[in-house]
């Protein structure tokens, strides 16, 4: 056992160590975290001066309420009448005011107001006046009617009661959850099913596979390569799941302690997956991964160059492929039978099972049989691609037909 | 007497589509000896070699090795150094070291000592930390054979194992495996340099045409395959070199060769040079030398060796 483990250390630490792993686990979030969060803070961020907004009121009542809406948005307001104009632009231009937003009675019945400045202002701030415009023409129009214009803009909400049976539809959040959930499950599972091949077939080119396997058995190196890719990408899910969560329980807070502004944001927080999810993408993800690593790591054995294993592969894509381009149909109709079939296919399972019992649409015994199938699938597929894997590692020369293939599970 | 032998096989027999690359071919190998396996390309060495090494399985016949002993720990006394010499480009050699090491179960602090003395030695002390892709081929070379003898073990099997290295570090493996046999260490190698084949090993087998041509200990061959060739350098009268047993004079640089007739004896020869009164400086039955043996046998064989052809 010893040997096993030094093949899972060596395959583990190499690639952890690489500049690519750093680079896909540390560089990639931030990056992401970078993109979204410097736009919005450049537009949320501005001077005092940028800040205020004369509001000159052309209608005579409206203005008061648009004011109190773009307070509300951290603007810092100022009235002014029609008569005032020409002091008002010259303070714009002056640089003292960020701007000024003509409304009339257009805007009451249209949500339509001008908004003189010297700089176009971001669409962020745009959107913001926009929304403010439009909250205050409702509002005023709807005053003394109870009516929580805020509530209306914000899209209403749909509450589900569920009848008590087996499982129902997705509502809103676990559609998106299950939907990223299992196309990072496809891109994780191909990325490191995708990285044991490779490894294979380098041993394979550069030769050093002879000395190895005169050293141990062709199944313990495909364990030990099975097994240490594997905890390369826990260790990179594992970063990415940590980062996530430090920076929705430790930044999110700060950013909005710092710009009120961005008061929406904290919205997001109500659709984040709950332990529920992690502990699905886990046995789904552990289930796929093995499945495909020992069809690939088969593949990358029966081949000679790269150029060959991307056709060779073309097979178990299909594979890894079906279920995914199956997704968007089976969260629609969770509970289809074609769904219910799908999902339960082992090679499908770890997209389309994870995504039903996600949603909770898969009811428990589904979810548990699709466990037991993949693990029976694994024994097989790790038995046969064991097999072709112990005589093609030393082949060299064209590539086996499927009736070789065959063959060489007889020989093994 | 399975103990006295390190490798046996028995009738093993290997065929790629269509063509046989081992035939039936028998070979003990004794403990503590240093075995030459010699032959042109192609005449099915390596394959020989992977076979014993259970890389290859025979399609007949059968290999043992080390006695009976378990797969695992028979890998672990058996170090290996293949013809096809791959490393991971990546890696630093210390760190290659010791991983080869422990795949044949030596712990990882044991083998960063060994790998360390032995890298000393072959004096790429100072490449430890280097990666492999940053070594030259012979210095890849001598690393791979470090990472063959860091278990210790009882046998080595090295294929061509001299190819690819300059004289000077020839030389240093040459002493290094002289010295594992003095320490009782079994070592077969593969070659196609009779020299090192000549100056090496106690016993070879020549294999020609995927077929043993020789087998034995090669004073032993070297006796029977002797030429009846006596070269002589002397002085003064030269009339007693002709006689019954000579079929024919040749003067060669410094001493002339006397071509015997078969079975003669040479005795009565420098019997009748003393009787004679020359001053005999040199009387001496000439050995043919291993590459001549080699060309002998398995030279004319091989021209008519039919292109294989796999199907």
């Amino acid at each position: 056992m010893r040997s096993v483990w030094a093949v899972i250390r060596r395959e583990y630490l190499q690639r952890v160590r690489s500049r690519w792993f750093v680079f896909a686990t540390v560089g990639v979030p931030l990056l992401l975290v970078v993109a979204t969060a410097v736009p919005v803070l450049l537009a949320s961020r501005s001077e005092a001066a940028d800040r205020t907004i004369v509001v000159l009121d052309r209608s005579g009542d409206v203005g008061p309420w648009v004011a109190s809406a773009l307070e509300k948005g951290g603007y810092v307001v100022e009235l002014a009448s029609v008569g005032d104009e020409e002091r008002v632009r010259r303070r714009v231009e002056s640089g003292e005011v960020g701007g000024y937003l003509v409304v009339d009675r257009e805007s009451l019945v249209a949500g339509h107001a001008k908004l003189v400045v010297i700089e176009s202002p971001s669409a962020f701030r745009q959107l913001g006046i926009r929304q403010a415009v439009i909250q205050a023409a409702l509002e005023f129009q709807l005053a003394g009617t109870g009516t929580d214009v805020a509530q209306v803009l914000a899209g209403g909400a749909l509450e589900i009661e569920r009848i008590a049976g087996s499982g129902g539809g997705m509502n809103d959040p676990a559609y998106a959850a299950a939907y990223a959930g299992s196309f990072v499950l496809y891109m994780v599972i191909l990325l490191y099913a995708v990285a044991v091949m490779r490894s294979v077939l380098e041993e394979k080119t550069n030769r050093i596979v002879e000395v190895i396997l005169s050293s141990l058995d062709p199944w313990q190196l495909m364990l030990g390569k099975i097994l240490g890719v594997g905890a390369v990408g826990l260790t990179q899910l594992a970063v990415w799941v940590v980062a996530g969560g430090a920076m929705v329980a430790l930044g999110l807070p700060a950013l909005l302690a710092a710009r009120p502004g961005l008061g929406e944001l904290a919205a997001i927080t109500g659709g984040l997956p709950g332990p529920s999810f992690f502990a699905y993408f886990l046995v789904f993800f552990l289930g796929g991964y093995f499945i495909f690593a020992a069809l690939y790591a088969a593949v990358g054995a029966m081949c000679n160059s790269e150029g060959e294993a991307q056709q060779a592969q073309f097979p178990v894509m299909i594979l890894i492929l079906a279920p995914v381009i199956a997704l968007v149909g089976v969260i629609e109709s969770p509970n289809s039978t074609l769904s219910v079939v799908l999902s339960l296919i082992p090679f499908f399972s770890p997209f389309l099972m994870f995504a039903r019992a996600v949603g909770g649409a898969a009811p428990f015994w589904q979810v548990a049989l699709s466990i037991v199938l993949m693990v029976l699938t694994l024994l097989g597929v790790a038995w046969v691609a064991g097999r072709i894997y112990r005589v093609g590692i030393l082949m060299t020369g064209k590539r086996p037909t499927v009736a070789e293939l065959l063959r060489w599970l007889h020989q093994a | 007497m399975t103990d006295g032998c390190a490798v046996r096989l028995e009738g093993v027999t290997k065929r790629f589509s269509g063509h046989t690359a081992v035939d039936h071919l028998d070979l003990e190998i004794p403990r503590g000896s240093i075995y030459g396996l010699l032959g042109p390309n192609g005449s099915g060495k390596t394959t020989t070699i992977r076979m014993i090494m259970g890389i290859l399985l025979p399609d007949e016949g059968r290999v043992t090795l080390l006695g009976s002993d378990p797969a695992q720990t028979r890998r672990q006394k058996v170090g290996y150094l293949p013809e096809e010499r791959g490393v991971y480009k990546k890696m630093r050699v210390l760190e290659l070291l010791v991983f080869l090491a422990e795949i044949r179960g030596v712990p990882r602090k044991v083998g960063r000592g060994r790998a360390g003395d032995w890298l000393d030695r072959l004096e790429l002390d100072g490449w430890a930390d280097r990666r492999l892709e940053d070594l030259s081929k012979g210095m890849q070379q001598k690393v791979q054979f470090i990472s063959t003898v860091l278990h210790e073990p009882e046998l080595l099997v090295l294929d061509e194992p001299f190819s690819g290295l300059d004289p000077i570090n020839q030389e240093v493996l040459e002493a290094i495996v002289l010295e594992f046999r003095r320490s009782g260490m079994t070592v077969l190698f593969s070659t196609h340099l009779m020299d090192q084949a000549e100056r090496l090993c106690e016993r070879v087998c020549l294999i020609s045409r995927a077929r043993r041509v020789l087998d034995g200990e090669l004073k032993e061959i070297k006796q029977r395959e002797r030429t009846g060739v006596v070269a002589v350098s002397f002085e003064g009268p030269a009339d007693w070199l002709a006689g019954p047993e000579v079929m024919r004079q040749e003067a060669g640089p410094g001493a002339v060769h006397l071509v015997l007739h078969e079975g003669a004896d040479p005795k009565g020869i420098l019997r009748r040079g003393v009787a004679s009164g020359a001053a005999i400086h040199r009387f001496e039955v000439v050995e043919p030398r291993l590459h001549e043996i080699f060309l002998r046998h398995a030279g004319a064989g091989t021209t008519r060796v039919p292109p294989t052809v796999s199907r």
